[in-house]
């Protein structure tokens, strides 16, 4: 049912044999686990062009059905936000499972992105979420109920936004200390 | 023609659910046609305060994600915290963070299956096997100071050490449970009336539970190898060399029902006693703290720049921390968590559907929810009426803890 168990380094080579330039970078992280018996795994970390996304989340599919980790956005307050997208192929191999986060920027002024829902069904959470924090439409996606959010959410408020569009005004003190709220900030 | 879909909402508040959520399902008759789940009652915006406050804070903010797994978020955040700053906590501090968390697997499971048995209408399950579960809550506020909220783990080692008089009263735990789970499995496992109400109910398969992205003994339920300390080991779980349990290597085969999670989270338990046995018996002596001073440790926080997948095997699944330090904050600048309930909520629409209205309680309770329990307010009133302050509730709990360590003899 599997396919074959891939190493990190034949993973990346598989990427970048079908995606080519559009891998701008890449990066192996090892990390080093264990008292007695010291093993390590590696984490692969790549960044690619935004064009290149659906493609690439074809072609890990293509290797092993993942598990999807998480999905996150990163708004750094410029014009784009850093979308991260976190995969886990090859789980239930102990040692083997290679995690790969895909990270791309998606320019402010056209935040769409294709869905890949239709891969994974179980992803809608995650698409629902980003959706909802952070302003991104997926292309694609049927269910664009809020997930966490209340139905009458203000519409051009998004949380996770550290722009206009944030929601530093609607919050009172979530995050403060008590000294702070006396001393009036 | 007369109507025949009738309209049933379940929740956000609902006898048959502990926490807020609102199922609602459509029904022809007995049978559920159509279904959608709605989430968020108990949201907070956790990661929105994460990212405003220092490490250490958030660290403890994990904490309060979730009540029963309250120690899964820490242990994660710790390990992504760890791998971002590449800092390595102390041998003995690997140790113990195995056997805190083993035995909250070990009170979380327990706490699941007495919910089952009473979402079945099986009361006197509920209370026996609760009652059993207090021991090990006992035994959590012997070794931390608390029956939940723990707050012994820190960024590059924990903060309690375990001494050798707690370690008798571990082993006693240890015999106990060995003999509790044996009568478990007895009571549940070989019961006609929990048989019949739990197999076939419920069921995912193997290629749904892929498709759906659960995780834990959801997915370990329907056959699917899957478990953190497996895969990707960290801590002592390194040395141990875990493997999944799945229903597989026990009867022979997994059909992903009530029942079959029923028999993985059973035989989970046994598998947290030899690792918490393994830990006490291998334990390395040396200091548990890879940085003591937080002023030193938050000032190295500050001057990092990278970012780290923090996973950990919850009771309920498996948890991710996602974290990016940009060298400007003494905390993280980007941080998202996904809890195993956001990814097996998945699983109860396509569950549901074309499944009968008594099966809504066991089909909501056999993934274990947890609503990421973070409203954290609580006004505790004496019998006259009077709000008692916080001073007094602590000078109680410590009272209590001293009770413990007295029936227990821990002698400091």
């Amino acid at each position: 049912m599997r396919g074959e168990l891939l190493t990190p380094e034949q993973v990346i080579e598989r990427l970048r044999d079908s995606l080519g330039d559009a891998i701008l970078s890449h990066e192996m992280k090892e990390y080093t686990m264990g008292v007695r018996k010291k093993k390590a795994y590696r984490e692969i970390w790549i960044e690619i062009d935004r064009s290149a996304f659906r493609k690439a989340v074809e072609e890990i599919f293509k290797l092993d059905y993942p598990h999807l980790h998480f999905i996150m956005g990163e708004d750094g307050g410029g014009d784009s936000i850093k979308m991260i997208y976190g995969f886990a192929l090859y789980h239930g191999f102990p040692w083997k499972q290679v995690s790969i986060v895909l990270k791309f920027d998606l320019p402010k002024s056209e935040l769409v992105l294709p869905t890949i829902t239709d891969l994974m069904p179980g992803a809608e959470t995650n698409e629902r979420e980003i959706r909802e924090m952070l302003g991104i439409e997926f292309e694609g996606l049927k269910n664009k109920r809020h997930l966490f959010l209340p139905d009458d959410w203000p519409e051009g408020k998004y949380p996770w936004r550290r722009d206009e569009y944030g929601v530093e005004d609607m919050v009172k003190h979530t995050h403060k200390s008590i000294k702070e709220i006396r001393r009036g900030e | 023609m007369a109507k025949t879909q009738y309209y049933i909402p379940v929740g956000p508040i609902h006898p048959a659910l502990k926490e807020p959520i609102r199922v609602e399902a459509e029904v022809e008759g007995e049978k559920i046609v159509k279904v959608d789940v709605k989430r968020g009652f108990a949201h907070r915006g956790i990661e929105y305060m994460g990212m405003k406050r220092n490490a250490i804070q958030t660290l403890y903010l994990s904490e309060r994600i979730c009540g029963i797994c309250s120690i899964s978020h820490p242990y994660a955040f710790v390990i992504g915290s760890e791998k971002a700053l590449g800092i390595e906590a102390p041998p003995r501090a690997q140790y113990i963070r195995p056997i805190i968390a083993e035995l909250e697997r070990i009170h979380s499971h327990i706490l699941w299956l007495g919910v089952v048995a009473h979402e079945m209408g099986f009361d006197s399950l509920l209370f026996w096997t609760w009652k059993g579960r207090e021991k090990v809550l006992d035994l959590l506020e012997l070794l931390t100071g608390n029956r939940i909220n723990y707050s012994v783990f820190m960024i590059g080692g924990v903060r309690r050490d375990i001494k050798e008089s707690h370690i008798k009263a571990i082993k006693e735990t240890i015999d106990f449970y060995r003999i509790f789970t044996e009568e478990m499995k007895d009571v549940f496992l070989s019961d006609p009336v929990y048989k019949a109400r739990t197999r076939g109910v419920a069921q995912l398969s193997k290629e749904m539970a892929l498709k759906l992205n659960v995780c834990g003994p959801v997915a370990r339920a329907a056959g699917l190898r899957m478990d953190v300390r497996q895969d990707n080991p960290y801590d002592a779980y390194a040395d141990i060399g875990v493997r999944a349990v799945v229903p597989q290597d026990i009867v022979g085969e997994a059909r992903g029902d009530a029942y079959d999670i029923t028999l993985v989270r059973l035989y989970e338990i046994e598998q947290s006693l030899d690792i918490i046995e393994f830990c006490i018996d291998n334990m390395p002596e040396g200091k548990i703290m890879a940085i003591p001073n937080y002023v030193v440790l938050l000032s190295k926080i500050k001057k990092t720049v990278g970012e780290g997948i923090g996973m950990h095997e919850a009771p309920r699944g498996e948890v991710v921390h996602y974290f990016k330090y940009d060298g400007t904050r003494d905390g993280p600048a980007v941080w998202k968590v996904v809890a195993p309930s956001y990814n097996n909520i998945n699983s109860w629409a396509p569950l549901l559907l074309g499944a009968e209205v008594a099966d809504i309680p066991i089909v909501v309770a056999y993934i274990d929810p947890c609503m990421c329990c973070n409203d954290r307010v609580a006004v505790v009133r004496d019998s006259d009426g009077r709000t008692l302050d916080y001073s007094l509730i602590r000078r109680k709990a410590v009272e209590k803890t001293m009770k413990i360590k007295k029936e227990l003899g821990v002698i400091e």
